[in-house]
């Protein structure tokens, strides 16, 4: 909607609890599909139980479609990481006196820093260990699209969406 | 209780008091979707220093990633299964899926009410839906979580400590 | 007109009534304590406060100036939600049981007195007051229509404090501004005559200013003047984003409510 103007207008003011007030909002809706399809595609479409080191490896080194995984979980993680410690010190500083806000606001954003760093190094670094996935193979029945070491010789991995 | 009167002074509720007796006022299912929101995303925030922890281990340790998961399944780190665990576990989890669909609706409302210019004038609609939609899911989605247990595992034994000889797959037949 | 019917009211009934008592000379904390009170269906619950305390227990305190609704002296939580006692009649409670507790949040002078200074100083630290440094014309300063009706959702608030102490942020940090407070900055914001948005804004944008509201509604639901609190703290934050004092006036109706 157009906003009839009065014509005064004041400089948008910006500062730190504005911005991340706008970013919970942005990366709340983003995180709706991002958190929310994850869950679907492993707890809805796979079962959990079966999830193990190859299955891992078989969805972030797919040839085609593993970048897309790769990309997908460190976005999420990022976000989520960011999204949910700035929830925490928000809560906090919700409870706490000036001398335990800096104490709240300075350990959440080490916090996410850690987080981030660690899920991110899982994400992008990760590389199939060959020989421990032939040692315990996927538990699933269904085809997917395996990387080499695990897959059928011989046969060509139908992609399933996964 | 001493009946002397002394210098009158103003009673003062400490901050855990105060959110205690906030608990009984009547704000309804609006304050309770406040809290409700509030403790799905602190659970939610738990859940996933866990989840990235244990993460992790796939790029140093694939043993410790695989011994880790399969607790979910029920199999402790001494491979014995045991059921009271899966189930707790699947509960858990169902418990996780329930708070990400509620925080992932009820915080749609909030952008709604923040951002959209009259937001805050459909509370009511925006509340009903939220719940709605979340029962809703909720619905659907708990059956479908809840329903591998109803019966054991199909390879309890097939994890560590005694690794099935390579090549062997560790899916049992039949399944 | 009221038949003879209604007079004789059928609708009487006995009420217990649990109130909250502290005594600052005596006691550590409040207590409970349970009058019986036969009440009339038209009664407000202010009268019923007032038969307790004029025909059981002289010792009760309360504040009330006007009792119509207008001074906001008599805010206290009724049947665990915020109102003015004089503006809920006996005949809208749900059950016989009435239960009367001081506003949260604020410290307990006596009974149901609460100390308002925090209150008061949280509103006066938003400048409730026209700034205009400029040449002030021959005539007033002239508003149009529209340009009045902007604000006019804010001009209604009389300071009863029920919509701070029914905010559960407030509850957690009362160096929070409050809803209040923020009614009242809004109420000159967006008055075209002022000129002090800017500094305004510069107060409410802080971690204890308007990003401290998490829309919980209660301050909404509990004003007695039926502002719609949530909705002008909303565009005070939606000010600050955009920088644009627009004249969409919000619309008078809410809907579902």
């Amino acid at each position: 909607m157009t906003a009839r103007s009065t014509g005064r207008r004041i400089r948008p003011s910006g500062g730190y609890e504005l911005f991340m007030w706008y970013f919970m909002r942005l990366s709340g809706l983003a995180l709706v599909f991002l958190a929310v399809g994850h869950l679907f595609i492993m707890h809805i479409l796979n079962n959990v139980e079966t999830i193990n080191y190859a299955f891992v490896a078989s969805r972030w080194t797919a040839p085609r479609t593993g970048w897309i995984w790769r990309l997908w979980d460190a976005s999420l993680i990022s976000l989520a990481v960011i999204h949910g410690f700035n929830g925490l010190r928000q809560v906090l500083y919700e409870y706490l006196s000036a001398g335990g806000r800096i104490v709240a606001g300075t350990v959440t954003w080490a916090l996410t820093a850690v987080f981030i760093g660690a899920g991110g190094y899982s994400i992008l670094m990760f590389q199939p260990d060959e020989g421990f996935i032939k040692e315990h193979p996927l538990k699933i029945e269904r085809t997917t699209e395996i990387s080499s070491a695990s897959a059928p010789p011989a046969s060509q991995p139908i992609s399933v969406a996964r | 209780m001493p009946q002397t009167p002394r210098a009158p002074h103003a009673y003062q509720s400490g901050t855990l008091a105060r959110i205690v007796d906030g608990l009984r006022y009547g704000g309804g299912i609006g304050q309770w979707s406040w809290l409700a929101h509030r403790l799905s995303g602190l659970g939610i925030l738990f859940f996933l220093i866990v989840h990235i922890t244990d993460t992790f281990f796939v790029v140093f340790a694939p043993d410790w990633y695989d011994h880790t998961v399969a607790i979910y399944g029920g199999v402790w780190f001494d491979g014995h299964y045991y059921w009271p665990l899966r189930w707790a576990f699947r509960v858990a989890e169902l418990g996780l899926i329930a708070s990400v669909v509620f925080h992932a609706i009820n915080g749609v409302g909030v952008i709604l009410y923040d951002l959209w210019p009259k937001g805050s004038l459909y509370r009511k609609p925006i509340l009903w839906t939220v719940q709605v939609a979340f029962w809703g899911i909720m619905l659907v989605t708990t059956p479908i979580v809840l329903y591998p247990l109803r019966k054991a595992p199909d390879q309890p034994a097939a994890s560590r400590p005694a690794p099935p000889p390579a090549g062997v797959a560790s899916v049992v037949p039949g399944r | 007109m009221l038949s003879q019917a209604e007079l004789i009211d059928p609708q009487a009934r006995t009420l217990t009534v649990r109130i909250k008592r502290y005594n600052p000379e005596v006691d550590e904390k409040p207590h409970w304590e349970e009058y019986k009170v036969e009440a009339d269906g038209h009664d407000r619950v202010l009268d019923v406060i007032q038969k307790v305390k004029w025909e059981q227990d002289d010792t009760l305190s309360l504040r009330r100036s006007c009792a119509h609704g207008v001074c906001g002296s008599d805010a206290m939580r009724i049947n665990g939600s915020n109102g003015l006692a004089c503006k809920i009649l006996v005949k809208n409670l749900r059950s016989d049981t009435l239960t009367l507790e001081p506003i949260l949040g604020l410290p307990v002078l006596k009974d149901l007195i609460v100390d308002m200074k925090p209150f008061f100083d949280h509103y006066k630290s938003v400048m409730p007051f026209l700034v205009n440094d400029e040449q002030p014309p021959t005539a007033e300063r002239l508003q149009s229509p529209a340009e009045r009706a902007r604000f006019d959702e804010s001009t209604k608030c009389i300071l009863c404090a029920c919509c701070t102490t029914a905010c559960p942020p407030f509850w957690g940090d009362r160096k929070y501004v409050g809803p209040a407070a923020i009614v009242n900055a809004h109420r000159f914001i967006f008055d075209s005559r002022d000129r002090g948005a800017a500094e305004r804004l510069e107060i409410l944008n802080d971690a204890e200013g308007v990003w401290r509201c998490r829309t919980v509604f209660n301050c909404t639901s509990a004003c007695p003047r039926d502002i719609k609190v949530t909705q002008t703290i909303s565009e005070v934050k939606r000010l600050l984003m955009t920088g644009n004092i627009d004249l969409d006036t919000a619309p008078s109706v809410v809907i579902g409510n």
